[in-house]
């Protein structure tokens, strides 16, 4: 070997578990980035080792064969080939196999051994595997398959120090050989593998009793849909439930920050821009990330224990209906954490159409970005009590409702569409069905800290950038004695031109000027108001007492109020959406049209909103 | 009397005895060669979609669990294992 690092790739079927033994050997350390030209997510790491030499490791999205039905998978092929732009071949591959699934998994196994790079096989969950009654031999498997046999328990650290040292001694030891020609995933290759399962198979008693047990409930045509619908329900009650206490700490800490600024720094411009741009605009958003993360980790526990894709199974029927598949369920629940993972994992849907469709509707699903404005305008306008007895807060329904009206919204498109613009057969819908797994800690805790490291990275940039822009808008020219400085400014006069056009729909002078910078992001409308309301209060000690939802509840009736909410569940305000719709569907045809059908949307969701209200009297 | 997959009942283990791999896609045809779903190779019906339309079905292949449309299932003829 030369002086350079050794790059492995891991390689496996789905569900493999590729992604937990991936996170036990590179711990934390690990960078997630795309791959040059395509939008693949690409997982790579380092470790070392026993005697410190690094290497680096590269996590490859799952897949069956080396012939891709999607494009995440076709990125598997060409890396393992040497193919992909921008990235070098592996010099070895760890093979992972679920040890409980030998038969399956041995078939793309095979097919990866034949490429003559130095292998070795993890025969990992060895655990579940016992506990599902399999006695396997890994020395006989090893025999048979001419490689290294290294039984992993990846959530439980097992076997890692022996894989890498057997990967070790696969790249010292490797004679260079030519590729054999690759076995065809076919009947004689299935009859292999499942002939080298069955000599490696010490005993075997029946299958996954448990998993069928649980799931003779969770896929109970109605009852499955019940627990489906509960699961939802205690998952946004949760959101709002458990992320009080540490929103108000945040929002405490910005607010002492924001005090040690003036108390600090002489009153002149620099000050009022960090204490009212800065700090105003990103402190009253990053106080939501309690709320993103309680709902990142419903999401991350349900992937994990696999639960998802039951999920899926459950709700094919209905998507069926309105042309889609249950593969697209997953997007779009990813899209209620944020639509850009979840346009990029539409990617596992192979029907161009059915995956057109769905990138479209994903906006639809509620996303994260859309809570601090929920959160905001609910706290401010929708009384906190519980709904005549029951323990079902009112906010939590009102909150539910509108990710409820995003997903009817959804639906409804998704038929249009596939009757109009991107009519095609009735997509197919093929998945693997893992069994229930207990999510593992580590994995749950790296994932959520992904998330809120992207999160605040974005409030760092974007927000903090379009905030101190507004607030420039906002402070010149400044106004003289006696009229509003909001209103005076740059910002103010471009949102009294757009009110014209809002002001049909119940929406303010406040709203106008939200509305333009939330085109970065949609919280950015939090951060853009309680900017405006800082310079508002500009001196008037009551009133920088008050919250801004306090604040906005003495200046905005009811009815504008749900308007705006009903306008948030469509509105395509977010730059992120837009530029990732862009690259996917490869031009700008697509996302102008769901920035255009989005807005419509909004503008007729939040006028008959707004009309109803004040026909009932809430104007 | 053909017996195919979409019709079979729930629970019961069965043969498939052959697959009319024109009814379907090429790479659908393929992902289910690449689930083990292939002539000769038993399978046990599980599960079928919620009621808003009783649409995919979950069958076990070997150690594995799949989930395929009824529409594929359609183009699968199956017949009962000798007891």
């Amino acid at each position: 070997m030369t002086g350079a690092i050794p790059s492995i790739a891991l390689v496996g079927n789905p569900n493999a578990g590729k992604s937990s033994l991936f996170n036990a050997l590179t711990g934390a350390r690990q960078k997630i980035a795309n791959y040059p030209g395509v939008t693949v997510e690409r997982k790579a790491g380092h470790a070392s080792f026993a005697d410190g030499r690094p290497i680096s490791l590269i996590d490859l999205p799952g897949t069956y064969s080396l012939t891709p039905a999607s494009l995440d998978e076709a990125v598997t092929r060409d890396v393992v080939l040497g193919r992909q732009e921008g990235e070098k071949r592996p010099d070895a591959l760890i093979v992972v196999l679920d040890a409980a699934n030998l038969d399956n998994h041995l078939c793309f196994a095979l097919e990866l051994l034949a490429l003559g790079l130095p292998t070795v096989v993890a025969l990992n969950m060895l655990d579940l595997a016992e506990r599902d009654g399999l006695t396997l031999d890994p020395e006989r498997l090893s025999r048979e398959l001419g490689v290294p046999v290294v039984p992993t328990v990846a959530v439980r650290k097992r076997g890692l120090v022996e894989l890498l040292s057997a990967i070790d001694g696969a790249i010292q030891s490797h004679q260079p050989r030519e590729a054999v020609a690759a076995p065809r995933n076919d009947v004689s290759l299935h009859q292999r593998a499942r002939a080298i399962a069955r000599v490696a198979t010490v005993d075997e008693t029946p299958v996954r009793r448990w998993t069928q047990r649980v799931d003779r409930i969770v896929l109970h045509p109605v009852g499955g849909l019940v627990i489906l619908l509960v699961l939802m329900f205690v998952m946004f009650q949760a959101v709002y439930a458990w992320a009080g206490p540490p929103a108000d700490a945040l929002e405490g800490l910005v607010g002492t920050m924001q005090q040690w600024v003036v108390a600090t720094l002489p009153e002149n411009f620099l000050r009022d821009l960090i204490v009212e741009g800065l700090l105003a605009g990103v402190g009253a958003v990053v106080v939501f990330l309690p709320q993103i993360l309680i709902l990142f980790l419903f999401i991350l526990l349900l992937e994990a224990s696999g639960y998802m894709t039951r999920a899926a199974f459950l709700m094919d029927g209905l998507m069926a209906r309105v042309g889609l598949s249950g593969r697209g369920f997953i997007p779009l629940l990813s899209s209620f954490a944020c639509a850009v993972p979840g346009i990029m994992a539409t990617r596992a849907i192979p029907d161009e159409k059915d995956r057109l469709t769905t990138i479209l509707i994903a906006p639809l699903m509620t996303c994260s970005a859309r809570l601090p404005v929920y959160a905001l305008i609910i706290a401010a306008f929708i009384p906190d009590r519980l709904v005549g007895g029951t323990p079902v807060g009112l906010q939590g329904l009102v909150l539910f409702g509108l990710y409820l009206s995003g997903i009817v919204g959804a639906l409804v498109v998704a038929f249009v569409l596939r009757r109009t613009i991107a009519k095609g057969s009735a997509a197919g819908f093929m998945m693997e069905m893992p069994r229930y797994q207990m999510p593992q800690w580590r994995d749950i805790a790296l994932g959520l800290w992904q998330r809120a490291w992207i999160f605040l990275r974005r409030a760092g940039t974007i927000i903090a950038m379009t905030t101190v822009v507004l607030w420039l808008l906002l402070s010149f020219p400044k106004a003289p004695e006696g009229q509003s400085q909001v209103e005076y400014s740059v910002a103010g006069r471009i949102a009294s031109g757009l009110e014209v056009i809002v002001k049909p729909i119940g929406f303010n002078h406040d709203i106008a000027l939200a509305l333009i910078p939330a085109m970065a992001a949609r919280e950015v409308a939090v951060s853009a108001m309680a900017t405006a309301n800082a310079i508002d209060a500009d001196g008037d000690e009551d009133a920088m007492a008050q919250s801004l939802g306090e604040r906005l509840q003495g200046k905005w009736s009811l009815a504008t109020a749900l308007a705006f909410l009903a306008w948030f569940v469509f509105a395509p305000q977010c730059i992120s959406t837009i530029a990732i719709t862009r690259r996917e569907t490869n031009g700008w045809k697509w996302p102008m049209f769901m920035v255009g059908y989005l807005f419509l949307l909004a503008y007729a969701a939040a006028g008959t909103t707004y009309w109803t209200a004040v026909a009932f009297g809430l104007g | 009397m053909i017996a195919l997959l979409d019709k079979a009942p729930l629970g019961v283990a069965v043969r498939i005895s052959r697959i009319d791999w024109g009814a379907m896609s090429q790479d659908e045809g393929r992902r289910l060669r690449e689930f083990g779903l292939m002539e000769g190779c038993e399978i046990t019906p599980r599960h079928r979609g919620s009621i808003f339309s009783r649409d995919p079905l979950a069958l076990t292949v070997g150690r594995m669990q799949v989930i395929i449309r009824a529409k594929q299932a359609a183009a699968i003829e199956i017949e009962p294992i000798a007891a």
